[in-house]
């Protein structure tokens, strides 16, 4: 099919079956039976058979009437990595709620003991009958409040190396061994909660993949993830594209303070500017490529230099603002705003890997610099300092 | 014409880019760099005849004058090329510099007689603008320029004078009681002294020009000198970013593949965190230089409102760029790269030589801001 006549098939459903009255589960029904809520997924697992870049075109046409209820193909891991790697019974149970919106899922990966070296979790899975019991904690789960399943790994053998004794499971989150808590951060907000899992029960049936081939499913789903991360970036760019007036922030902050003047604060302005600019220009540059090297390698620098510029911009502002700075509270808004600023850089230079983790990808998998040495790679997990 | 996007490549500038790289294998290795900075002019004819056959030295030049008439992109491509090997020669002073001022002149006569020359790689010419105290216009020019009868003479000095010591034929700022003119100077005329400055950079001849009644050819008219030296910096700092990209680019290759074959505690280097992190950080400003510089060019091809501020922008970052770069490259290369006999140190006295050949990163912060309305 054509992206064309694709669009009018799109289309002229929509006109023929939207309502923006409709309630939201009766019309998640229709968008699903119709295929539409998984549009690049095959015919027989509730999708339309079209390519990936035109599941994104049906979006399209979805967000331009306010019509919800598509986009599970790119935004619902859970789904997407059961569409991947689940069994039969699996996709029939489990997806068919998940793209209607009837059910919710959450990931659970990291553990406080296990950040950038996720496979050295210690979340212990043990079989009891037909069911697995989980043990442990995890931490960072957004939206663990309102999960019907996290997504999770879990250890199931510890007599072999970390990464061949982890599996991955569907947990049901709503049963007494789950406790959800908010984590408090550093700039006062609770985006994210920890997770307490104490003899937490789940059926033998929802273990994804094979045991101890948790790693590889796990794989599949940073693989969604970071695709709808990137989908995510690309729309949000889109839609602040008059963006010259912002880059300025700076400059007015600096001309309301009465220190435009200063030549030392007109350089570190400049110098800011520079590198949010270069970025944005990097970022163009990488689309634009059609070496796929190059348009990688642009992609996995955009993370180092976007910490640096909310580091570099919240510090500006700080030398700007000068004794208000040391204020907070919404009474002292300049203050609290840079502050917030200030703090939520690390969200960035922290969250989805550090920076010095993503420096490892680019000096690894862009440059070519050999890997540290592993001397644990042969060693049962069991056996691993900690 | 339609607007093109700000990166997208041609077939054309494709094949432009392999041939001025293979043309640089086969004429500015490192050996061959060696030998011609060492030379008093830099100048290896040979070398030059090949840059003009293949249209190089015509790239900024219109066709009616035999040149290829193409614009800052293409140049830059070309300059990326060459500031990789850091290519020795009068290149960013006659193919550039000297091109970019002519037009902006619109003097017809001059241009007529002087760029098929300088297409065909028969006249090495420069510019000279900057006094003591620094490398953009003087605020006020202490050279000037009195007419004896029919003939102009200036009297004065001018620093900085990218390869003096090769030109054949000189443009020179000079106040007049018109206002400040560019003038032509012969490179044998009387009263002219060229000395030949002590350059950090050995790859980039550099000169100092004193004029005693010295006879001159005005050019354009009086009072248009500052407006026609400014659009010719422009352009050559337009070059310069791409220089600086392509040299900051083949400093990081440099560091990495020293630091893959590189052997201490039993390990490749590069192994080490601390030394791929630095590399990481040269790969991020190395690439971003290349944006910087590439969307200039574009800027200006495109007649862009924000071009002023784009190259400024790009000039401070491409600056800082290649500094760290090349600086970074040496720590990477540890003890062998403090030896003489390592070309790490070439790049980064290229690198500071560059970041203060058209103004300072600072200055050109400031005419960033000053471009915004800040």
């Amino acid at each position: 099919m054509t992206d064309d006549e694709l669009r009018d098939e799109v289309r002229n459903w929509l006109s023929a079956n939207w309502n923006p009255d409709i309630d939201r589960a009766s019309w998640a029904h229709i968008v699903v039976d119709a295929g539409w809520a998984v549009p690049s997924w095959e015919p027989e697992w509730y999708g339309h058979g079209v390519s990936d870049a035109q599941s994104r075109l049906v979006a399209a046409e979805f967000a331009a009437v306010g019509a919800h209820g598509c986009g599970h193909d790119r935004g619902n891991l859970f789904a997407c990595t059961l569409h991947d790697v689940g069994t039969e019974e699996q996709k029939r149970r489990l997806i068919p709620p998940s793209i209607r919106g009837e059910s919710k899922w959450c990931l659970l990966y990291s553990e406080p003991g296990a950040g950038s070296d996720l496979a050295g979790l210690r979340t212990r899975a043990e079989r009891d009958g037909d069911e697995w019991v989980i043990n442990g904690q995890k931490v960072w789960t957004s939206f663990a409040k309102t999960a019907d399943y996290g997504m999770l790994v879990a250890r199931t053998d510890w007599d072999v190396p970390k990464h061949q004794g982890i599996s991955f499971f569907m947990l049901p989150m709503r049963q007494a061994g789950v406790e959800v808590r908010p984590i408090h951060q550093i700039t006062g907000e609770s985006e994210f909660n920890e997770v307490f899992i104490e003899d937490a029960r789940l059926p033998a049936e929802n273990l994804v993949g094979e045991l101890n081939a948790g790693w590889s499913v796990l794989q599949t789903a940073l693989g969604y993830e970071r695709r709808f991360m990137a989908d995510i970036a690309r729309t949000a760019k889109d839609a602040k594209r008059p963006q010259a007036e912002k880059a300025h922030l700076l400059v007015e902050l600096a001309r309301e303070a009465g220190r435009l003047e200063d030549p030392y604060i007109r350089q570190q302005i400049a110098r800011v500017d520079a590198l949010a600019t270069v970025n944005r220009w990097n970022a163009q540059r990488s689309k634009a490529a059609v070496d796929r090297a190059e348009a990688a390698t642009l992609m996995a620098l955009g993370k180092i230099a976007m910490s640096r510029i909310l580091h570099e911009t919240a510090r500006v502002e700080t030398e700007i603002v000068g004794a208000e700075a040391m204020l907070t509270g919404p009474d002292n808004p300049t203050g609290d705003a840079v502050t917030f600023r200030t703090l939520n850089a690390y969200f960035t230079s922290i969250g989805g890997g550090t920076d010095q983790i993503q420096r490892n990808i680019v000096g690894e998998r862009v440059l070519g610099l050999p890997k540290e040495p592993e001397p644990y790679r042969n060693t049962p997990f069991r056996e691993l300092p900690h | 014409m339609p607007t093109v996007t700000p990166f997208a490549v041609s077939d054309e500038q494709r094949a432009l880019r392999s041939a001025v790289a293979d043309l640089m294998a086969r004429h500015s290795s490192e050996a061959q760099v060696r030998t011609q900075m060492t030379t008093d002019t830099g100048l290896e004819p040979t070398v030059w005849h090949e840059l003009a056959a293949m249209g190089l030295t015509g790239l900024l030049i219109d066709e009616e004058h035999g040149g290829a008439g193409a614009g800052p992109v293409e140049m830059g491509i070309a300059m990326e090329e060459m500031g990789r090997t850091l290519l020795v020669g009068p290149f960013l002073s006659t193919a550039v510099l000297v091109p970019s001022l002519l037009a902006a002149t619109g003097d017809a006569a001059e241009s007529g007689a002087v760029l098929p020359r300088i297409a065909a790689g028969e006249l090495i010419a420069t510019a000279a603008f900057a006094e003591d105290g620094s490398a953009r216009l003087p605020a006020r020019i202490a050279t000037s320029a009195g007419q004896i009868g029919d003939t102009w003479h200036v009297t004065g000095y001018k620093h900085f004078v990218l390869d003096g010591q090769s030109a054949e034929l000189l443009y020179v700022l000079a106040a007049t009681d018109g206002g400040p003119a560019v003038f032509a100077v012969d490179a044998g005329a009387p009263g002219l002294a060229v000395t030949p400055l002590t350059t950090v950079d050995p790859t980039r001849k550099q000169c100092r020009l004193q004029f005693v009644d010295t006879p001159a050819r005005l050019i354009g008219q009086p009072g248009a000198g500052v407006g026609v030296f400014n659009a010719a910096l422009d352009a050559c700092a337009l070059a310069l970013v791409s220089e600086q990209a392509g040299g900051a680019r083949r400093a990081v290759e440099m560091a990495t593949e020293y630091a893959k074959t590189r052997y201490q505690f039993g390990r490749a280097i590069g192994s080490f965190q601390a030394v791929k992190h630095m590399c990481a950080d040269m790969l991020l400003e190395a690439e971003s230089a290349v944006s910087a510089a590439r969307f200039a060019a574009n800027s200006f091809a495109e007649h862009a409102p924000s071009r002023i501020a784009d190259l400024a922008l790009a000039q401070a970052y491409c600056s800082d760029a290649f500094v760290f770069v090349a600086a970074t490259s040496i720590q990477v290369h540890g003890g062998i790269g403090f030896t003489w006999e390592h070309p790490a140190h070439l790049y980064l006295r290229r690198a500071r030589s560059d970041a203060q050949l058209l103004g300072s990163p600072s200055w050109h912060r400031e005419r960033y801001l000053q471009q915004i309305g800040a």
